[in-house]
């Protein structure tokens, strides 16, 4: 399945930009897979005609190979208070089975990156299952991370073409980011799994409820009736929908975190089953 | 309304505040008892929770202790209740006039129906007596707790015809009430005295012995008919029957068709003779605020909390 997942990556609508590690894609260029002889036309690499077809067809031919290239995957999951809610286990669970799903689709030259609270885990002279590992187990402490910053990050430091994973709530996502997710649908290959609401199919409450908000602490008492737990489903559904219109017009590739299986989840977002 | 302790008024708002304090103190801690969520913005704009809940249990709850309060300083109401010593005389016309039929079948009949919802309304312990008039005034039944009795005299009334002695109708009636207690007279005519002492004076004395003088006009004046046997256009004197109450502090009623009259009678047997009492309300306080002090927390318990 994550072969799947890098297969779908290389063919993915962002190119990677790292050429020649062994990892072939559909497009013409520098690789070592064959693709096709054609005949020679001006500005074709002299290196690549092939001098015994050329012997057998009269006229220069040269070969065609599959463009070469390594992937760069990077990944935001956000690990906030508000993750760490869920029905039956933490949202962050699931987000990490989809991390190390992510990871596990690196091989060979491929580059891992993982952007945290405190900044950029890039594992230099890293490549492939190492480097994926070294991502997988970085941990910040004690800051929470703020996606803003993280795009910040992604955008200064990431290389063009990278395949950018986002597992969030998104509930700290600006309403005016809409130009930043642009630019970063620009640039990387953007995936974003969204936290689904540990509740959206009903609220478990009923009458008078205390609250505490999971990010800042602060306690509310809400009265919660049938009308309202109507009310909450239609609008967490709407929540879901606007979200991912909002991504999918950035240029986005988007999927919903279910809080059972962060792996499956993954591979929905990529229409793999 | 009014008190037996007013002072004893400062507890119950001092139990209010202390209630407001308490509550505002419980709402406002931060509990052990809460549960996590995301994102409460989310939340409020997601659920649209009412506010009106939490405000009608709290009001409920501050009323409560309110009345309880109140309770303990002894609170009277005044109250306007059927006097047990009243005494009404109705006085109906039976002159010529009254067998017009402007009012169906005939006034006199009108009166007479509308005379045994009068009685049937009255309060029970209300003496009544029954006068009729004419060229002059008869006493038919003289005052009797015995409703029923009064009920039966009416079928005793005689046949309309002769004057209008309105006067001395007033003044049998006067004869007839005793000196203390809530006294009344009502009187249901067409008006026009035309026979007898003038019934102004009449009812200035009785203003003055505080008996007030109800009036009832019945007829019309526009029907455009006559009175049987006569020239004479049936109508009533509507300005003398006004200046009558004026006199006599009661007040006058028009009538221009039996049931008007039946309902003005009627309405007028429920409150004619009323007297002011005051009613010790303590218990009633108390029961209502212990009610509803009941009703608060085990609606706020089921509806999750206790406010």
């Amino acid at each position: 399945m994550t072969t799947q997942l890098r297969n779908a990556l290389l063919r993915g609508k962002r190119r990677p930009r790292n050429f020649g590690a062994g990892s072939p894609t559909n497009f013409r260029g520098d690789g070592y897979e064959f693709a096709e002889l054609r005949q020679y036309v001006a500005g074709d690499d002299t290196r690549r005609i092939d001098w015994a077809a050329t012997a057998r067809a009269g006229t220069l031919q040269t070969r065609v190979v599959l463009e070469d290239v390594a992937l760069t995957l990077a990944a935001i999951i956000d690990d906030s208070p508000s993750m760490q809610l869920g029905r039956a286990r933490p949202l962050t669970a699931a987000a990490t089975e989809a991390m190390t799903t992510w990871y596990e689709a690196a091989l060979a030259d491929d580059r891992c990156a993982r952007i945290t609270a405190t900044g950029l885990v890039a594992p230099l002279g890293m490549r492939g299952f190492r480097s994926a590992l070294a991502c997988a187990n970085a941990r910040s402490t004690g800051v929470t991370l703020a996606l803003p910053r993280a795009f910040d990050i992604a955008r200064a430091a990431l290389p063009r073409g990278a395949a950018l994973l986002v597992v969030s709530d998104f509930f700290d996502l600006p309403d005016d980011a809409d130009r930043m997710l642009g630019e970063l649908g620009v640039l990387f290959d953007c995936t974003a799994l969204f936290a689904r609401d540990p509740w959206y199919d009903g609220l478990p409450l009923g009458g008078f409820v205390r609250l505490q908000d999971a990010e800042t602490g602060a306690q509310r008492q809400f009265f919660i009736g049938r009308k309202q737990r109507a009310h909450y489903v239609k609008s967490v559904a709407q929540r879901e929908e606007l979200l991912s219109k909002r991504l999918g017009d950035s240029g986005w590739r988007t999927g919903l975190l279910h809080e059972d299986d962060g792996r499956q989840s993954l591979l929905q977002a990529f229409g793999l089953r | 309304m009014s008190f037996t302790n007013p002072a004893l008024l400062l507890v119950a708002v001092l139990l209010c505040l202390a209630c407001s304090f308490l509550l505002r103190w419980v709402q406002g801690r931060k509990s052990a008892q809460t549960l996590a969520y995301t994102n409460l913005a989310f939340l409020d704009a997601a659920v649209a929770a009412p506010v009106w809940p939490g405000r009608v249990l709290v009001g409920a709850l501050l009323l409560s202790v309110a009345l309880l309060g109140s309770a303990l300083a002894g609170p009277h109401l005044t109250a306007r209740v059927p006097a047990k010593d009243g005494s009404v005389v109705l006085c109906i016309d039976t002159s010529g006039s009254m067998t017009s039929q402007d009012v169906a079948p005939t006034r006199a009949e009108a009166a007479k129906a509308a005379a045994r919802t009068f009685i049937s309304e009255l309060p029970a312990g209300t003496k009544v007596g029954v006068v009729t008039f004419s060229t002059a005034a008869q006493l038919i039944q003289p005052l009797t707790p015995d409703h029923q009795a009064a009920l039966d005299a009416l079928a005793r009334i005689p046949e309309p015809n002769g004057a209008t002695a309105i006067g001395d109708a007033l003044a049998l009636a006067a004869q007839q009430l005793p000196n203390t207690g809530h006294r009344a007279v009502v009187l249901v005519t067409d008006g026009v005295n035309n026979n007898g002492v003038d019934p102004l004076e009449v009812a200035k004395f009785l203003a003055t012995k505080h008996v007030p003088v109800y009036t009832i006009g019945i007829g019309t004046n526009d029907s455009g008919q006559l009175i049987p046997g006569t020239n004479e256009a049936a109508t009533i004197d509507e300005d003398a029957l006004r200046a009558l109450a004026d006199a006599g502090g009661g007040a006058y009623v028009k009538a221009a068709d039996a049931q008007q009259l039946k309902s003005a009678l009627a309405q007028l047997g429920r409150t004619t003779i009323l007297e002011k009492k005051k009613i010790d309300a303590a218990m009633p306080f108390a029961f209502a605020g212990g009610l509803l002090l009941i009703i608060t927390l085990f609606g706020g318990m089921a509806m999750g909390r206790i406010p």
